[in-house]
């Protein structure tokens, strides 16, 4: 009997060694292309456009897609630079389907990648990408992209505005079901095609609608583009339901980053594409080499980025725990972490490390909503009074210790449509109080229950206690709390029948343009619905923003779309985010932007070096 | 005893059954559902989310939907999937399209089942339950043997620690220790070859389990030390080795393994403390973000993974009874 323990013990102990020793390779892709580099030729030769077009998916689609590239000039296979950048990105992504994705954790890999036909430089301004320039016509209802010449993926093989045209569809295709989908709506019949009902429609309907949309890549003589391999096809010509003049900035987006169709529709599920590294084959600055689940990511630079190649290699970690990053950074282990409100106390301190915190402002505002049919707040004078009592700076220092700026501005500072004039609504405790004074209430005894509801979490209740406490400090207004578990919480928080009377919510920009801030959140049936905002003189002058051709003009209007969104008080403005990293010195050449939600610089990771 | 395992074995089945319906309605009983995402963002527009109602037969009766998930159901264009009766666990709603059997059991491409997240937690996993016997074992017992002297003290003061400290606490001590001051250790590990990156997680995961394990075998071998066949074994004049150690741990045991059953499905289904602070990538972490997530299917297949590795931990024990103690017999 003895001998049999002897065995288990001795089994267990092997056993979990020998498994624990059985180490997993990473995934390395090969980062050589596709298709062999030397079997191409320069992708100038617009008559050298090989005949084959034996990869075409299906002859059903109006494209032909080749998986054979266009002949070019062989590039060079892309090489692993020397240094590598090490950045904790924290969260592992869960989907990167350019048309699915939405986290920021997939796009911080997806822009890596890819490029769309614009992008946004350190002043988010928009300029060219793979599209070298773009033309609106008079009216602003039709937008034409012309492409770069010579164009390549990381493989080699030529991209043309057929490439684009191509993912744009599959954007609005309603069976993508991307989250993002709605975005690019401003084009001729994509909310038709795009909101189809699947199971009533026939597939001719579809068809049809498909066929409606008003996107088309065209050749040299203003022809339809014929396939994958037209190296002439070099116009995307885009018209609009209405005037759209800030699409070029929608293009930007990765929701148009140009997907190889052959790549989706081969293989046995076409639904998990995306899931190897090595079908992400871009145009972008980087290649992706290796993909290690809830591990790393291995980013080399590609050779054939019409910019330039990138000087150092980019490497994705995803610890979630911002004290072991944190420990790891300070063991030199990562390069560029994320600095918690806890960490940046400790840091700010430090003689050393207090040096490399990046802190800058970020793309999101917070406010705190109040439900325009829920009483009290149905009656201007409360939210004016619960604004007034609203202590901004108090909150950014005690409460996210620093991690946020106060503003009484819904488009944040850095963004096209800033309003710096902005002044009212401020913290005063006197004005709190006449305004409570004045209401249909009077005194803070006579107004009904009021229940503030937050995401639960222990964070959040320190947060919210502090201003419920503020409240009544300053109106002597009792504040219920109401911790609603996170899922639950979004849920509540989508529908106006749900929402709660008062809450907090933000909004993080898409692009920068007012029009994302405005329009899409303020319009009537926008995303303030949720709290039962509807304002026509608002909408109106939204309206004439969104459309105006002059700049200025469209400036002038979206400036008063501000100004008569804060006139009635529905939100109490409250903070921006901003982007606290921590950088080691020999990092160089970051560009920061608001956009940088993932990592610092990741607009522009070409001009990031390593200077030991 | 062979019938008396298939026996237990095919009882799984039900067990099986009544999970998934319990775990099915208290899901969906969950206010908020997997469309609901950061409330700061764009949210998913009606028309989208009738398209992934229907990929998913979100859109269909409660009921349905849970034959649907058990059997098997035809999606709108007509086409049969077959359900968890042919070991499908159902496409992930937050990893588009992906199977859960794909998430939790497949491994990277070209490699081993072990290289899988659930074969990530069962390797570290049995390290910790090694760990916890190794140490639990021999601690529980020297402290019983000495007891109220300053071995069975300091013995004592350790398990205590062991139960009382919380996982992330531990992991932070050992980071600090190991990795930022001593440099023996990395935080972030490139890559989980060799043992030294496993010591860390494995530690951190199999503590509490060893502390639980010497305290159960000090006090059980503190009863079976006071038994009457000791006394009659020592009255024999048999050696004090071999009553301790055919005679005391043998018996003391029984406690124990019923503890480490059940403790083992515990540490082979991961910790979600372990993955997110060493970025280990096993399935612990499926676990807590599929509930936040409303990824229904992954909740489904982790808590079924759970259940399955539960029951059969306990049919272990049940026959490892049989070796411990010869008056127990598996009735068939």
């Amino acid at each position: 009997m003895r001998s049999k323990w002897y065995f288990v013990f001795s089994a267990l102990v092997l056993v979990s060694m020998i498994l624990a020793a059985c180490a997993p390779a990473a995934t390395t892709v090969a980062p050589v292309p596709t298709t062999a580099p030397a079997a191409t030729i320069a992708p100038k030769a617009t008559d050298a456009a090989p005949k084959a077009t034996d990869a075409a998916p299906k002859a059903t689609e109006a494209t032909k897609a080749t998986a054979a590239p266009t002949k070019s000039a062989a590039p060079a296979a892309p090489v692993a630079a020397k240094d590598s950048v090490r950045i904790n990105i924290i969260t592992f992504p869960d989907n990167l389907d350019p048309q699915q994705a939405s986290f920021v954790a997939e796009l911080a890999h997806l822009k890596l990648v890819y490029e769309g036909l614009t992008r946004l430089d350190k002043d988010l301004k928009t300029v060219p990408a793979a599209a070298e320039k773009w033309t609106y016509n008079a009216d602003a209802t039709e937008i034409t992209f012309a492409i770069r010449k010579g164009l390549m993926y990381s493989d080699g093989s030529l991209l043309n505005a057929k490439r684009f045209e191509y993912s744009i569809l599959r954007n609005i295709d309603p069976t993508t079901a991307g989250e993002y989908a709605r975005i690019t709506d401003d084009i001729a019949g994509a909310a038709d095609w795009g909101t189809a009902d699947l199971k009533k429609a026939t597939p001719e309907e579809l068809t049809k609608l498909k066929a409606a949309i008003k996107i088309q890549a065209l050749d040299a003589a203003g022809a339809p583009c014929k396939d994958y391999t037209q190296a002439d096809c070099l116009t995307l010509k885009i018209g609009f339901g209405q005037s759209a003049p800030y699409f070029h900035t929608v293009a930007s987006l990765w929701v148009t980053y140009p997907v190889k169709e052959e790549i989706i529709k081969t293989g046995t599920d076409t639904a998990k594409w995306w899931l190897s590294p090595k079908n992400h084959i871009g145009n972008g600055p980087m290649v992706w080499q290796t993909l290690e689940e809830k591990q790393k990511s291995v980013f080399i630079p590609s050779t054939t980025y019409w910019r330039g190649t990138a000087k150092v290699n980019i490497e994705y970690r995803y610890i979630v725990d911002g004290a072991v990053a944190y420990a790891a950074y300070k063991n030199n282990e990562f390069d560029v972490i994320t600095l918690g409100a806890e960490d940046l106390k400790v840091t700010k301190v430090d003689p050393t490390l207090s040096k490399e915190i990046q802190n800058y402002p970020g793309s999101c505002t917070f406010a705190v909503m109040f439900h325009q049919q829920k009483e009290p707040f149905t009656d201007p004078k409360v939210r004016a009074a619960f604004a007034y009592a609203l202590d901004r700076d108090g909150w950014v220092k005690d409460v996210l210790h620093g991690l946020g700026s106060a503003t009484l501005t819904w488009i944040p500072k850095g963004f096209p449509g800033y309003d710096a004039t902005e002044a009212r609504w401020g913290f005063d405790a006197a004005k709190a109080k006449q305004a409570l004074a004045d209401s249909t209430y009077k005194t803070a005894d006579k107004l009904p229950p009021i229940k503030l509801t937050f995401s639960d979490s222990p964070r959040n209740r320190t947060r919210y206690e502090w201003l419920a406490a503020k409240w009544k400090e300053v109106l002597g207004v009792s504040v219920q709390l109401n911790p609603v578990e996170s899922t639950a919480y979004t849920a509540l928080t989508k529908n106006v029948a749900t929402a709660p009377q008062v809450f907090i919510l933000g909004w993080c920009a898409d692009y920068p343009d007012p029009q994302n801030w405005l329009s899409v959140y303020w319009k009537t049936g926008g995303f303030g619905q949720r709290i039962a905002y509807a304002n026509p003189a608002l909408d109106k002058v939204i309206v004439q923003g969104d459309t105006a051709t002059d700049a200025t003009k469209r400036m002038d209007y979206y400036a008063q779309a501000q100004k008569l969104l804060t006139d009635g008080v529905p939100v109490a403005f409250m903070w921006n985010s901003v982007n606290v990293y921590l950088v080691k010195p020999a990092v160089k050449g970051l560009v920061l932007t608001p956009q940088d939600a993932d990592f610092p610089g990741s607009s522009d990771p070409l001009t990031i070096s390593i200077q030991k | 005893m062979i019938k008396y395992i298939i026996r237990r074995l095919l009882w799984l089945i039900p067990v099986v059954l009544v999970v998934s319906a319990i775990t099915f309605i208290l899901m969906h009983s969950t206010p908020g559902g997997p469309w609901d995402r950061d409330p700061s963002s764009r949210q998913v527009d009606a028309s989208t989310q009738a398209v992934l109602n229907d990929y998913y037969g979100l859109d269909k009766p409660l009921w349905r939907q849970f034959v649907g998930y058990v059997i098997g159901d035809t999606n709108s264009k007509g086409v049969f999937t077959c359900g968890l009766v042919c070991l499908n666990l159902g496409p992930s709603y937050r990893r588009r399209g992906v199977p859960v059997q794909d998430i939790l059991f497949k491994p990277p491409e070209d490699q081993s089942i072990l290289n899988s997240k659930f074969g990530f937690s069962i390797k570290l996993g049995l390290l910790a339950l090694t760990m916890s016997i190794l140490f639990g074992i021999p601690v529980g017992v020297i402290s019983a043997l000495n007891q109220n002297t300053w071995i069975d003290y300091i013995s004592l003061f350790f398990v205590t620690i062991g139960n009382a400290i919380p996982g992330f606490v531990l992991a932070i001590f050992l980071i600090i220790i190991f990795g930022s001051t001593l440099h023996w250790l990395p935080i972030v590990p490139d890559n989980w070859d060799g043992l030294p990156v496993w010591i860390m997680p494995s530690v951190v995961l199999g503590f509490g389990t060893m502390a639980r394990t010497a305290r159960l075998t000090r006090a059980s071998m503190l009863e079976v030390m006071r038994m009457d066949y000791i006394r009659t074994a020592r009255a024999k004049g048999l050696a004090e080795r071999v009553i301790i150690y055919r005679h005391m741990i043998k018996n003391a045991l029984i406690p124990t393994i019923t503890f480490l059953g059940p403790a083992l499905a515990g540490l082979v289904t991961g910790s979600f403390i372990i993955e997110t602070m060493f970025g280990f990538p096993g399935v612990g972490r499926e676990f807590v973000s599929s509930i936040s997530n409303r990824d229904y299917s992954l909740i489904m297949g982790t808590t079924l993974l759970y259940a399955v590795l539960v029951a059969l931990a306990n049919l272990s024990v049940d026959v490892i009874y049989v070796f411990l103690d010869p008056r127990i017999r598996l009735s068939d």
